[in-house]
């Protein structure tokens, strides 16, 4: 018997790691999500192994990959992505597929947040978090650490909240002293943690979505949708339902492999980076006073692709 | 003889040529040219400059840190109708607290609007000079104002959409030919190669490209380092930039009150500095069916911040998208990148639906 024809997305952002494979109708056949530890090479190969092992490869054959997230870049040359997408786009792609009708999508991410609004299933506007990172995972998951619980836990302390302690939610830096204040002022727990949750809807209200229309539906998505206080806290502030899809964490996963089957290049991928050694170093140019800092990509210990560079000068061969 | 004067502005996009011109043609001095704006010039002037001032006066402060070293003795420092009014009187004190010593030239002392005045400001170069032959040059300036000008946003508009790559090859000449010119008959002379020469490439453009308009803060706006080059880097995607920020629009031809008029609708009062010529330039795009805009400010720019909830306004009316940028010292361009083809790929979907 023949093979079918599956496409991989792999969605590399700067906490978490995630990765599809799909059919040619969008249903999934593997799925795997993991840390990224800081090490966007050593997760990608790890996530890699994952689904070799979820795949039958008697029956499918990858023959497109989509690399997205902030690691887009490095992750796309290690594995030979045929399309290397932003993730706006991606998660664009991705919800618009999966929720045809939606016309707002929210996504709060390790540490960028946007807001996309969607007409007849076409993104129409965006806005990305530009130079501060406030309110997104990183900050939710430094506070559960100074509470001494689980990011993960959370939500459902949140949700035993009956009155959430009111937290400044305009700047992170200023979130923490007053939350630090108010935990030492003795408020519960709990509330605390509402507070925090709530202070992330709102900043993220205040800040990214700033003078955008929200319309419902919303989908909710990113790392910090599987948080239910933050969800909560949306559909309070928003007063409608937030949907959370099950697989909200893989949206961006779901895009770039959405994108590579719609692309045209095929290249058979048969999961053999995950024996090969790869080694980036940066090298400074020099050429001139930008001093561009190059990274050059190895793999096995031959140069396979390189970037930073404003200019030929810095080109790398 | 006394020794003539080595004159510099901090570098401003490409501007500098054409006080080069003004100084060694009017006032027969000296123009020493800073170096290329780079990571030192803004780590120098981040170093010296408070810490939330917006990234212009870092930048500026860096570049005449440049020029003094380059062998400058006199510096000259440009007004405006924000906090820039101040930025001279406040270079100069950190300046000579670092110990330089240097002529100083602030056209905020100046400002009154009168040509004579800037004149007046002027003849501190050389008090021996000719005015009239000052004078004659200040017009020669304006014309290369104007053609630098001109040749910029045809060259923005259509780079895009050359296959032979010698766009880039016209402009650098061109530019280098305004760095070069000694006569009006020189300016005119590479105005007019460089139309020639544009207009012997044969663009592969689409009759609908996507087009772009770029409004912003006088130096974020005009001065490529300082905005990462954000019309190359859409240019290269294939978009069509446009910019109406220019000295052109906005000093020789501006007529703040009718703008203030056009844009009632949506704004009655002026918020200062480039608000009013801002707002009526995203009008003006919008009129005019363009697929997207693209805000490019300093941080801590007050004036910009105040138009965005009035752009937010336009966007909904017009229906057409604003990407709102905020630029600090960055030394990466990856998180710009991506925002910018998020921004080019729903401008082509949408164009794909649109009706």
């Amino acid at each position: 018997m023949s093979t079918q024809n599956a496409f991989l997305g792999i969605d590399v952002g700067s906490i978490s790691t995630k990765a599809v494979i799909i059919d040619e109708h969008n249903t999934i056949l593997a799925q795997e999500y993991i840390w990224t530890e800081g090490n966007p090479i050593g997760a990608v190969k790890k996530l890699l192994g994952l689904l070799e092992k979820q795949l039958d490869r008697d029956t499918w054959q990858i023959v497109g990959v989509g690399a997205t997230g902030s690691a887009r870049r490095l992750v796309g040359s290690i594995v030979g992505a045929t399309v290397v997408k932003n993730e706006i786009t991606a998660h664009a792609v991705g919800t618009t597929t999966f929720h045809p009708d939606v016309r707002t999508i929210l996504e709060i991410g390790g540490q960028d947040s946007k807001i996309i609004l969607v007409e007849n299933g076409i993104a129409v506007d965006y806005a990305m978090n530009t130079l501060c990172a406030a309110g997104t995972g990183a900050f939710l998951s430094s506070q559960a650490r100074r509470l001494g619980i689980d990011v993960e836990e959370m939500g459902q302390y949140a949700l035993q909240s009956a009155h959430p302690t009111m937290i400044a939610a305009r700047c992170t830096v200023f979130a923490e002293s007053d939350l630090v204040h108010k935990i030492q002022m003795g408020h519960p727990r709990e509330d605390i943690i509402a507070g925090v949750c709530r202070a992330v809807a709102s900043n993220y209200i205040n800040n990214v979505g700033k003078g955008k229309k929200i319309c419902s539906p919303v989908v909710f998505q990113g790392g910090v949708s599987k948080n239910v206080g933050v969800v909560r806290a949306f559909e309070d502030l928003l007063q409608c339902p937030v949907i959370v899809d099950e697989n909200g964490h893989l949206m961006g996963a779901m895009g770039a492999a959405i994108l590579a089957k719609r692309g045209l290049k095929r290249t058979v991928f048969d999961f053999s980076v995950e024996k090969m050694d790869f080694v980036t170093r940066e090298r400074n140019c020099g050429g001139c006073s930008n001093n561009c800092e190059v990274i050059c990509v190895y793999r096995d210990g031959s140069l396979i692709d390189f970037w930073g560079n404003r200019c030929e000068r810095g080109a790398v061969h | 003889m006394k020794q003539q004067r080595k004159v510099a502005l901090p570098r401003y996009g490409e501007y500098n040529c054409v006080l080069k011109y003004i100084v060694e043609q009017g006032f027969e001095a000296q123009c020493i040219l800073p170096p290329p704006l780079s990571r030192r010039t803004e780590e120098l002037g981040a170093r010296n400059s408070p810490d939330l001032v917006c990234t212009p006066f870092k930048t500026t402060l860096g570049s005449m840190i440049e020029a003094l070293e380059a062998g400058a003795d006199t510096i000259i420092m440009v007004h405006g109708a924000c906090r820039l009014n101040y930025f001279g009187e406040l270079q100069e004190q950190i300046l000579r607290d670092l110990g330089y010593s240097f002529e100083f030239i602030n056209l905020s002392l100046y400002n009154t609007g009168k040509i004579k005045d800037i004149l007046r400001a002027l003849k501190v170069i050389n008090p021996r000079c000719n005015m009239v032959k000052a004078g004659r040059a200040v017009y020669d300036a304006v014309k290369m104002v104007e053609h630098l000008d001109d040749t910029t946003s045809m060259y923005y508009q259509n780079c895009g959409f050359d296959p032979t790559g010698t766009y880039p090859k016209i402009y650098r000449k061109f530019i280098s030919d305004m760095y070069a010119a000694r006569s009006l008959a020189d300016i005119q002379e590479g105005y007019r190669n460089a139309n020639h020469a544009f207009a012997d490439v044969v663009l592969e453009k689409n009759p609908d490209p996507i087009r772009i308009g770029i409004i912003g803060d006088y130096y974020t706006v005009m001065d490529p380092f300082s905005n990462l080059e954000i019309e190359q880097k859409l240019a290269d995607m294939g978009v069509e930039v446009h910019r109406l920020m220019n000295i052109t629009n906005d000093m020789l031809r501006n007529s703040e009150k009718n703008k203030q008029i056009i844009i009632r609708r949506f704004s009655e009062y002026s918020m200062g500095a480039s608000s009013t010529t801002d707002i009526w330039q995203a009008q003006n795009f919008a009129e005019r069916g363009f697929d997207g805009l693209i805000q490019v400010k300093s941080a801590f720019c007050m004036p910009e911040t105040d138009i965005m909830p009035v752009l937010a306004n336009l966007s909904r009316e017009y229906s057409i998208p604003v990407l709102y940028l905020t630029y600090d010292s960055q030394t990466s361009d990856v998180g710009l990148m991506t925002r910018l083809e998020a921004f080019f790929d729903m401008l082509e979907m949408r164009k794909k639906v649109a009706p």
